[in-house]
């Protein structure tokens, strides 16, 4: 397995030191640059082009989702995890829609980290646990305050796993590839999910798997 | 001051006092004059048709008296004769009494004519008593004669007399007359001067009155001015203080993250790293020590999170005011199980940050009421922004309240805030009604505390 080229950003230096030890002590991960505020932040994975980005969301001179999007708009292949001190579905919506697969509070344990970082390499989503406990509690909550059936129940199997495989992370092509369907039906698949559940981006398709704990 | 008062009192009273006192004196005097003339008129009248009634006695006795002395004289009969005589005789005492009479009403002027009148009836009746012993013949002999030569001058001359004491009588009439317009006259000139009294003392009273009542008036003017700059003054002081307060909570709460939450989160990873580096033999030995710490950390690290949350969401700066106020919401339906709607209507990211503020810290008091008092299965907040200004209700169907009786520091506090804003609260809500809270906050005018 090859090294994982890692980009870690974080204005704390201990904590940014730490997080370097931390990281390096794995098997195959490298941290190949570091940063102290977010502009440094994107500079520097534009330059050493690392294939994750960790970085932390309150970062003077540009915040950690702002310097996400950035790299996300320059290099689409760049896999993000935020650190963040917020559990809250805000700030997740906020970082998903910037292009980050993973949210990670920080105060998770090392196992934590280490599974977002591979999962995020790997082109899937990543949550820290607490959040998406509580992002399925509160969904939970809401459906049964409204008194609503959950619109999941409208999906066909096929489009429950379309929505599946999207909210993993998988593109498109992925899942035409693996379905064995043509992109234009993928594509219509994907139109159908957002429709039936009333969603409207990528980034609410993925909050609402982890909602549902259709991924974790 | 005090001393003023108590003599503009005095004034006030003397003066007042003054006017009524001369205003009843003046109508008493008034009226004893008018009833004193009534009765001078009255009593004028009254001798006058007295003396005319003697008068006009005297005048007819006078008359009779000649009639009967030429009936005695001329009358041949005995018997008519004797009568004659006898009526004389009475006539005599008659006229003795009713000048006597007169008399006790006559006046200094009337002297001279009355004595003349006395004078001229002793004389007639002294004239005629041998008159009255004269026989049958000698009364036909020589009666015709004495009645052309005495009793016929005698009448005139006493009914000219008589005349005269009537004219003097009518004469008096006139002179009474006088008097009377003479007291007319005098009552007339009391009245002016009354009158003029009354003016002045008016005028006085009105002028004192007039001035006392505009330096009052100026006086609450200025008054009122110092209260309302006053109560400016008080209401800008909490806008500020308002404004202060969540300046510090501000800059408490960026510290607490940034600095102690990274430190903390810091240790974190240090201590995994710690017990990371440790050679395996005694990584378990280490691991057992770490474990209590790390979870202390944790817990600190919420504490301050929560804290941090708790003084200023970072939501409202990082995120805006929706993510915020619908954080809120979860965190409420988190801990009291309300279902929160929030919905927003075309709300700008650009909102001035105090206005951001102070919609998100209403909502929250309101939030904390609904979830300590109402009792509410629901609450609906929404946020609705027009060209000048931004609307914002909360509304739950809780049980309700009397608003006029219960307002603790929260609805005040949230009615401070507004107002610091230059927009208005109105809270609605009646027992078993819920209760909905609306404000309007203007979108350009700056806050009060700004100036
Ligand atoms: N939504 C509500 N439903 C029912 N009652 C309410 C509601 N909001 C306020 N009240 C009543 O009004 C009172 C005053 O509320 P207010 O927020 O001013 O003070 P408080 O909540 O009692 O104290 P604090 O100063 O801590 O806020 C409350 O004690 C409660 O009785
Ligand atoms: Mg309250």
């Amino acid at each position: 397995m090859s090294t994982i080229r890692i980009l870690l950003a974080d204005d704390h230096n201990v904590m940014r030191r730490g997080l370097s030890a931390l990281l390096e002590r794995q098997e195959g991960f490298s941290v190949v640059a570091e940063a102290a505020d977010g502009r440094e932040a994107v500079e520097l994975a534009l330059a050493v082009k690392p294939e994750v980005v960790v970085i932390d969301i309150a970062m003077p001179n540009l915040n950690g989702i702002e310097a996400a999007r950035r790299i996300h708009e320059k290099r689409p292949e760049t896999a993000i995890v935020i650190l963040s001190m917020h559990a809250d579905e805000g700030y997740v919506l906020r970082a998903l829609n910037a292009g980050a697969r993973g949210y990670l509070l920080k105060d998770s344990p090392e196992e934590d980290l280490i599974r977002a970082i591979r999962a995020a390499h790997a082109g899937k989503a990543f949550f820290s646990p607490e959040i998406s406990r509580m992002l399925a509690e509160d969904y939970m909550r809401q459906m049964r305050q409204r008194g609503v059936e959950d619109s999941y129940e409208l999906l066909t199997p096929r489009e429950r796993e379309v929505l599946q495989m999207l909210a993993e992370g998988n593109s498109n092509k992925d899942l035409a590839t693996k379905l064995g369907l043509s992109l234009y039906t993928v594509e219509t698949h994907r139109a159908n999910v957002l429709e039936k559940l009333n969603l409207h981006s990528s980034a609410e398709m993925i909050l609402y798997a982890v909602r549902k704990g259709i991924v974790t | 001051m005090r001393l003023f008062q108590r003599q503009s009192r005095t004034v006030l009273f003397i003066g007042f006092g003054g006017l009524l006192a001369l205003m009843v004196f003046a109508g008493v005097d008034g009226l004893r004059v008018l009833r004193r003339m009534q009765d001078r008129s009255g009593s004028i009248q009254r001798e006058f048709l007295e003396r005319g009634r003697v008068l006009n006695q005297i005048r007819s006795d006078v008359y009779l008296s000649g009639t009967y002395a030429r009936d005695y004289l001329l009358d041949p009969g005995r018997s008519a004769a004797d009568r004659s005589k006898t009526e004389l005789r009475r006539l005599r005492r008659e006229m003795d009494a009713t000048l006597a009479n007169y008399a006790q009403l006559m006046r200094p002027e009337e002297r001279e004519p009355l004595e003349g009148l006395r004078r001229n009836l002793n004389e007639y009746w002294q004239a005629l008593d041998p008159v009255l012993l004269w026989g049958a013949d000698q009364r036909r002999g020589s009666g015709y004669a004495f009645v052309r030569d005495v009793v016929i001058p005698r009448r005139r001359a006493m009914l000219s007399l008589a005349d005269e004491i009537d004219e003097v009588n009518r004469r008096q009439v006139s002179t009474g007359n006088a008097r009377l317009t003479d007291l007319f006259s005098e009552f007339r000139y009391r009245l002016i001067v009354t009158l003029m009294l009354t003016l002045a003392l008016g005028s006085l009273l009105a002028v004192f009155a007039t001035r006392r009542i505009l330096a009052l008036e100026s006086q609450t003017t200025s008054q009122y001015t110092e209260v309302t700059e006053a109560r400016g003054q008080l209401r800008s002081l909490s806008a500020r203080l308002v404004k202060t307060q969540e300046e510090e909570r501000r800059a408490l709460s960026r510290e607490l993250h940034d600095e102690v939450g990274q430190s903390l989160s810091a240790i974190l990873v240090g201590l995994s790293n710690l017990v990371g580096a440790t050679p395996a033999e005694v990584r378990s030995l280490v691991e057992r020590e770490a474990a209590p710490l790390r979870r202390l950390v944790e817990g600190n690290v919420r504490t301050v999170r929560n804290l941090t949350l708790l003084l200023r969401p970072s939501m409202l700066d990082d995120l805006g005011l929706i993510p915020a106020l619908e954080w809120q919401g979860r965190e409420a339906s988190r801990h009291s199980g309300l279902r929160v709607d929030i919905s927003a209507e075309a709300v700008s990211d650009e909102l001035p940050e105090e206005l951001k503020t102070c919609v998100y810290r209403v909502v929250q008091e309101a939030l904390t009421n609904v979830a300590r008092h109402a009792e509410a299965q629901s609450v609906r907040i929404v946020v609705q922004q027009e060209t000048a200004r931004l609307l914002l209700s909360i509304q739950d169907d809780g049980r309700g309240f009397d608003i006029a009786r219960s307002k603790g520091l929260g609805l005040l506090g949230m009615e401070e805030r507004v107002r610091g804003m230059t927009g208005s609260l109105h809270v609605r809500s009646e027992t078993g009604m819920g209760t909905l809270i609306s404000v309007v906050l203007p979108l350009r005018t700056h806050p009060r505390g700004n100036e």
